[in-house]
């Protein structure tokens, strides 16, 4: 019994780490509409920034958590304004701006690899802690703090998404870009914000991330790996539907370990992804659009 | 001394020339976006490194290691017919993720993350290749026999139909042609270059481990047959020698070898992004990059 319960805890963990990444990466398709890879560089970046800040130049440490934020929505922008749109401008397919993606993430991976190095980093803000018990599954303070977090943060992201213009903008966007542009909705500039928020989100991530794990220069490609395959499962382009199916990859991984070696865990993920881009393209939350599987040709 | 090093950057950009020609077809020909063509290159290595272990004679390696990742290509091109663009780089990719978990976790056959040392030199009809002159002669003329296997293949009328099929897969339907079959050969006949070409580079390397097959070996690839340009072989040929040779100059600045592998991704990555955004027809692209 405890068992199942410390892998339903791991996983919640797991599936908590990979919403947070998925649903910066499912604001950005819906608006953008292209595979943005290089989205867990933003991941990366800012758990690096935060290295930086707290553990090397002894800043604050809510100073350098604000201050990774802003970094990490302005990373995003840059993204957006140096690369993309320039593509867009050309009116480049989404596969051109998905191998542009790879290369940015490659790019920013072997930049922290280049200033860095390849040995694993460590951010002790926490000093290793006894976990606390919970009907005999164990739990760090911490980990309870990345749940709550991303669940706040996923709640805010979601009222956003409904509530306030920006939002809505950016869902009439999603929805279709030639009306909403018809409406005076810019969508140069929803593409913009949505990167912004997209990877402000990202930065959050990064920083409990960091906190909860070890820093490592590829990171960001195993994070965004999960992050992608969760919102392919709940259904790309929806932000409910990355953190539902990033929740869900979250357990099957750690349920799945019950029944093949440790190290499969990564290769579940990597059939579910298969599995589903082929079964079911538009997710479980997703609808399918005629057209959308045509993308790019 | 500064011999045995051109003779070795000349292997590598015989390897390179393989695996690039190859993914061009199914890319550059057929426009079938493949981003899983690491995967056949990473089979046709550790089907080579284990025949070549037990004492298998280099021909049969060879020959196996191309037949199985071209069974493997056939295998991906069931689940992956009919999806298109981003979707089929992106179930692609997650093929090529799996080939590289099964490589990094099959302890027993692959035996993981320790990889496969010390794979035999190749040895035909009594002589063996442990020279890497002789070595190169051997790259050289396999990947001559690919590019014209490969160029012959483009020319025919079958060559014909893989670009009917990149161009509008619809209309060379409605001309009764089997679509599925055609992608299916083209897509088993890149995959058996490629694991030629993970062959040739197993028996080069003699060592080989589950981290030369993943998402930072790509790039370099895609980098190729993109600056050469789609549908352009002689383009492919002319930036695989490019790509190979770019980073090289960093060695002898003196960078340590900490530096010199991540300035060689950077190299590739900037490149790519370069192409991508100013050039996308690359040096010969016979079409626009859409």
């Amino acid at each position: 019994m405890s068992l199942v319960l410390q892998l339903l805890m791991n996983g919640l963990i797991a599936g908590a780490i990979y919403a947070l990444v998925a649903s910066g990466f499912s604001l950005i398709y819906s608006t953008n509409k292209f595979v943005h890879f290089a989205h867990g560089s933003a991941v990366a970046v800012s758990a690096y920034f935060l290295y930086l800040l707290f553990s090397m130049f002894n800043f604050e440490f809510f100073l350098s958590v604000f201050l990774v934020i802003l970094f990490a929505g302005a990373f995003g922008l840059l993204m957006d304004k140096a690369v993309y749109s320039q593509l867009r401008k050309r009116k480049a397919s989404g596969l051109i701006l998905l191998i542009a993606s790879i290369a940015l993430l490659i790019l920013f991976e072997s930049l922290i690899l280049l200033f860095f190095g390849a040995d694993v980093k460590t951010i002790n803000l926490i000093k290793v802690e006894k976990g606390l018990e919970f009907f005999g599954a164990i739990i760090t303070p911490l980990q309870i703090v990345i749940i709550v977090t991303s669940i706040v943060l996923l709640a805010l992201l979601f009222v956003f998404m409904k509530r306030t213009k920006l939002g809505k903008a950016m869902r009439a966007v999603s929805d279709n870009k030639d009306v909403a542009e018809i409406m005076g909705i810019s969508s140069t500039k929803i593409f913009a914000w949505s990167f912004v928020i997209g990877s402000a989100v990202a930065g959050v991530a990064g920083i409990l991330i960091g906190l909860e794990q070890n820093l490592e220069p590829t990171m960001g490609t195993n994070l965004m790996i999960k992050g992608f395959t969760g919102a392919i499962i709940g259904g790309v382009g929806s932000v409910p539907g990355a953190i539902l199916g990033s929740f869900l990859l979250g357990l099957a991984e750690n349920f799945g370990i019950w029944f093949l070696p440790s190290g499969y865990k990564d290769a579940i993920a990597f059939v579910i992804l298969f599995i589903f881009l082929i079964f079911r393209p538009q997710g479980i939350l997703g609808i399918k659009k005629q057209g959308d599987k045509q993308a790019g040709a | 001394m500064i011999e045995a090093y051109l003779i070795h950057l000349a292997i590598l950009i015989c390897i390179y020339i393989i695996l690039s020609i190859s993914l061009q077809l199914s890319m550059g020909f057929t426009g079938l976006f493949n981003f899983g063509h690491i995967a056949f290159y990473c089979t046709g290595a550790y089907v080579s490194a284990l025949l070549a272990l037990n004492g298998f004679p280099f021909w049969v390696c060879l020959i196996a290691a191309g037949i199985i990742s071209a069974v493997f290509g056939i295998v991906l091109a069931f689940p992956t017919n009919k999806l298109k663009g981003d979707y089929l780089a992106l179930a692609t990719l997650g093929f090529s993720f799996v080939i590289y978990a099964i490589a990094l976790n099959w302890v027993e056959l692959t035996r993981g993350p320790l990889g496969l040392p010390g794979i035999p030199k190749p040895e035909l009809l009594g002589f063996v290749f442990s020279d890497n002159l002789a070595f190169l002669g051997l790259a050289a003329i396999l990947a001559l026999i690919s590019y014209l296997v490969i160029k012959r293949v483009v020319v025919s009328p079958f060559g014909r139909v893989l670009e009917s099929i990149r161009d509008d897969e619809l209309a060379s339907k409605t001309l009764a042609k089997k679509t599925f079959r055609v992608k299916c050969y083209s897509l088993a006949l890149s995959a058996f270059f490629a694991g030629i070409a993970g062959s040739l580079y197993a028996s080069y390397i003699t060592f080989i481990d589950p981290s030369s097959f993943t998402l930072l070996q790509l790039i370099p690839i895609l980098a190729i047959v993109i600056i050469g340009g789609l549908a352009s072989l002689e383009g492919t040929i002319i930036a695989a020698i490019i790509i190979v040779l770019l980073p090289e100059p960093l060695r002898f600045i003196g960078f340590p070898s900490s530096v010199v592998g991540p300035a060689r991704q950077i190299i590739y990555a900037l490149l790519l992004l370069i192409i991508l955004l100013f050039r996308p027809k690359g040096i010969d692209g016979k079409i626009e990059l859409e």
